[in-house]
């Protein structure tokens, strides 16, 4: 009757309001967006005239230089923080840097192979002048270096001695670990099957087969790296599945000689 | 409806922010890049520093941080050379490309280990990757005064040859140590 219909109005009229409001909001948020990419607009256009002006204004180029203005004592100890940030950050492509913290010394170990920079591990010691020793605070050094082992042979007495052999250690794990990740991604139709390695990486096995040139023959070969700061193989082994193979002594040659990928682009 | 318009202009504002973010870094790296200052000016800046904001410390990072900051960076600097052996004298890098991923400087070193000096440029191309960063070194050329020394420009050209930054810095650094120890070993005995 009279009520349910009032009820109804009641509820319209309430549904109503809401989408209103909910309209408002809307119409609010899209003004506020708008006004907002309005500002970044011209803050950005700003940024590309000065930039620009700064290009122009390079030494040895004519032009006015668009900021004549002295720098003041704040930004000129800013400019030689950066300067000596960036110098330390150079020193980190020694292999060997870090910095001195509270009570000891972070050391960072960046490793490398050829031209790539790969890795960082890091390393705090504190030293313990009573005691004339240094204690391994924190690292993160993989638990298959053999970082214990060095510590107890080097450590007090020589600690550049210790870093540069765990750097030895470090840098060739990850030259033969990258020679690996390189060769899988660069010859993935010649791999056959899934290539074994173990977490130090210095024993490897795979199957491959040479498109185009072995025909149906499949080469089966083991590497061990001996030395475990080298990141060439000491000791290679195979087999062809089409015997005898005149091929494959040529192949180990070049497995012993060069880098992974470096030695597949060969054959 | 209005939905979507809402996100279009979202995108846009991340992109306009991410773009004032790239532009204010290339316009940083131009004038840290084209500037120098000397250990005078340096010392001047700290002792008028120093007197300007006697007791003063709102805003900006107070000039005693700063101060520490240099000194702390120093210390850092002055042990890792000894440490090392490793001094740089003169660094300078030019930043050729900056965007969101990659970084790319041409840089130009020169310094000594021991008492081997040597002068490099290269170019190092540095990228972010998820949580690694990789760096690539291209266009590695080396200068050092005993190059006739057949054991160094061994090493000088194989390091040349494949942009390999690190094993020069390694091997530079074992044959330094090794000739510093021969040449004190045999003025010991003089």
């Amino acid at each position: 009757g009279v009520l349910a219909h009032l009820e109804m109005l009641e509820f319209q009229a309430h549904r109503e309001a809401v989408e209103q409001e909910e309209k408002e909001k809307r119409k609010e948020k899209s003004a506020f967006l708008r006004a907002k990419i309005r500002e970044l607009r011209l803050q950005r256009d700003q940024l590309r005239e000065k930039l620009e002006l700064l290009e122009k204004a390079q030494p040895g180029k004519e032009g006015i230089p668009a900021d004549p203005a002295l720098p003041s004592p704040r930004e000129v100890l800013e400019w030689k923080i950066r300067n000596l940030r960036e110098l330390l950050q150079v020193f980190q492509l020694t292999g060997i840097s870090g910095k001195l913290s509270k009570h000891g010394i972070c050391f960072c170990l960046r490793t490398a192979f050829e031209g790539s920079f790969l890795d960082s591990f890091h390393l705090e010691l504190l030293p313990r002048p009573e005691s004339r020793e240094f204690r391994i605070q924190r690292h993160s050094i993989p638990p298959f270096i053999p970082l214990e082992q060095l510590s107890r042979k080097f450590l007090p007495s020589d600690l550049r001695g210790f870093l540069d052999v765990l750097f030895q250690h470090l840098n060739a794990f990850v030259g033969r670990r990258h020679q690996l990740e390189q060769f899988q991604e660069q010859f993935s139709e010649w791999i056959q099957g899934i290539p074994h390695c173990n977490s130090l990486c210095n024993l490897l096995s795979f199957q491959y087969r040479i498109p185009g040139k072995s025909g149906n023959s499949v080469f089966q070969t083991r590497l061990l790296y001996g030395d475990p700061c080298r990141s060439l193989p000491t000791d290679v082994a195979g087999s062809c599945s089409a015997d005898p193979s005149p091929a494959f002594p040529e192949h180990s040659e070049l497995f012993r000689r060069l880098a992974l990928p470096r030695a597949f682009r060969a054959l | 409806m209005d939905d979507s318009i809402c996100q279009a202009y979202e995108d846009e504002i991340q992109a306009l922010e991410e773009e004032i973010g790239l532009l204010t870094e290339k316009y940083k790296d131009i004038q840290q890049e084209s500037t120098f200052f000397s250990d005078e000016e340096i010392l001047k800046s700290i002792k008028s520093l120093q007197r300007e904001t006697q007791g003063e410390t709102e805003g900006h990072k107070s000039p005693s941080d700063l101060k520490t900051q240099l000194e702390s960076l120093e210390t850092d600097l002055s042990f890792f050379t000894t440490f090392t052996g490793f001094q740089f004298a003169s660094h300078s890098k030019k930043t050729l490309e900056r965007t969101r991923n990659r970084t790319v400087q041409k840089h130009r070193l020169s310094g000594k280990c021991h008492s081997l000096s040597f002068q490099l440029e290269f170019q190092l191309l540095e990228m972010q990757n998820n949580e690694k960063l990789s760096g690539v070194v291209s266009d590695l050329s080396i200068i050092m005064e005993s190059r006739e020394d057949s054991n160094v420009s061994k090493f000088v050209s194989s390091a040349e040859e494949h942009g390999n930054l690190l094993t020069f810095f390694r091997s530079l650094s074992t044959y330094a140590g090794w000739y510093e120890h021969r040449r004190l070993t045999f003025l010991h005995f003089k």
